[in-house]
């Protein structure tokens, strides 16, 4: 299965530090979105998007709110989706894991955790 | 008039004398009280001067902040671009390297080419964690705009101070309005660690599939 994936942030720094790791991991095939609505148009427009990495402080519609929105859309709702994010405590772990996120990366983070949570993402999804 | 009178009026004065006796006595504490207030009305104009030039130097402030945040995002967009050229001249290195390969073997020794390899590669390495270490500017901006969120309220608060000691003047309030970024949002407990403890807790939930309440993650971390 060839990947695409769907680069979720408000911060430009963020979107090409998490597109240079998919790169350096041989991931070259991927769509940036400025935010969650941004994401939601872009999801809409290209059904080749096959995994969501996204951040969840963004304005407008956050990650958590994206998250919710794709589990909630019969087209979208098989999609895995990884939070990658500042958000720590367990409350919020909680919170993402109860929407339905496949897994989730605490930044800063290192390419080796991103590329391990995205191949756990991908075992279970191949099972 | 009968004597029961006269006693009467006696009497009524009496009471006069002594409301005139404790008057006496009064009105150098009026006095003083006066005297007190005149001293401290020029006192709560000075608190609310101070108060007023503050709160219309705090939008400045917030808008320096956002200035920083703007600032940064901008040196490290131009930093990632550094970075990736210095990427794109070493992949051209390594294959020029790896092309030549052997043309190289009969000039240099087989431990001075694998010592150009592996700097090669440390050199990829260390472009990678400078990129890495751009996060920073992320969780920067999120703490600068949790900086920004606090003085929001405590302008508004002098706001309000204000409105009590002026009675309401809202049209200057109005004035100090804050024009915040809308577009930054922000986690008020972002943090550059760089320490795996928070992704453990993070993938000690995530393996725990069952977990689906504060209380079972809780019971969890033993709490």
């Amino acid at each position: 299965m060839t990947l695409k994936f769907l680069v979720v942030d408000d911060s430009l720094t963020m979107r090409r530090i998490v597109a240079n790791s998919l790169k350096n991991l041989g991931y070259e095939n991927f769509v940036e979105a400025v935010d969650g609505s941004d994401a939601l148009n872009k999801l809409a427009a290209d059904s080749t998007i096959n995994f969501i990495i996204t951040d969840w402080n963004m304005p407008g519609l956050s990650g958590l709110d994206l998250l919710k929105a794709i589990r909630s859309n019969e087209k979208l709702k098989k999609l895995p989706v990884l939070m990658v994010t500042t958000r720590g405590v367990k409350e919020d772990i909680v919170d993402a894991m109860t929407a339905g996120v496949n897994n989730y990366v605490i930044k800063p983070f290192t390419p080796q955790v991103l590329k391990e949570k995205i191949n756990q993402i991908l075992e279970t999804y191949n099972r | 008039m009968g004597s029961k009178n006269i006693v009467q009026v006696f009497n009524k004065l009496d009471d006069l004398k002594l409301v005139f006796n404790y008057g006496q006595k009064i009105i150098p504490i009026i006095q003083n009280l006066i005297d007190f207030m005149r001293e401290t009305v020029p006192l709560l104009e000075n608190i609310n001067n101070s108060i007023s030039e503050s709160t219309s130097k705090i939008p400045k402030a917030s808008h320096k902040i956002n200035d920083v945040t703007h600032a940064t995002e901008l040196a490290t967009t131009e930093i990632l671009d550094m970075v990736d050229n210095i990427s794109g001249e070493i992949s051209k290195l390594e294959k020029t390297y790896d092309g030549k390969f052997n043309e190289m073997k009969s000039i240099f020794t087989a431990e001075e080419l694998e010592g150009a390899k592996e700097s090669i590669k440390k050199i990829k390495d260390y472009s990678n964690n400078i990129t890495l270490s751009l996060q920073v500017q992320d969780i920067t901006a999120q703490q600068l705009a949790a900086v920004n969120h606090l003085i929001e309220s405590v302008q508004k608060k002098l706001g309000e101070l204000i409105n009590d000691i002026e009675d309401a003047d809202l049209d200057k309030i109005d004035r100090m309005n804050l024009e915040l970024d809308e577009k930054i949002t922000f986690d008020p407990n972002a943090s550059y660690i760089k320490k795996d403890d928070h992704q453990k807790v993070a993938d000690m939930i995530m393996d725990s599939n069952n977990l689906s309440s504060q209380e079972e993650v809780d019971k969890l971390f033993c709490k």
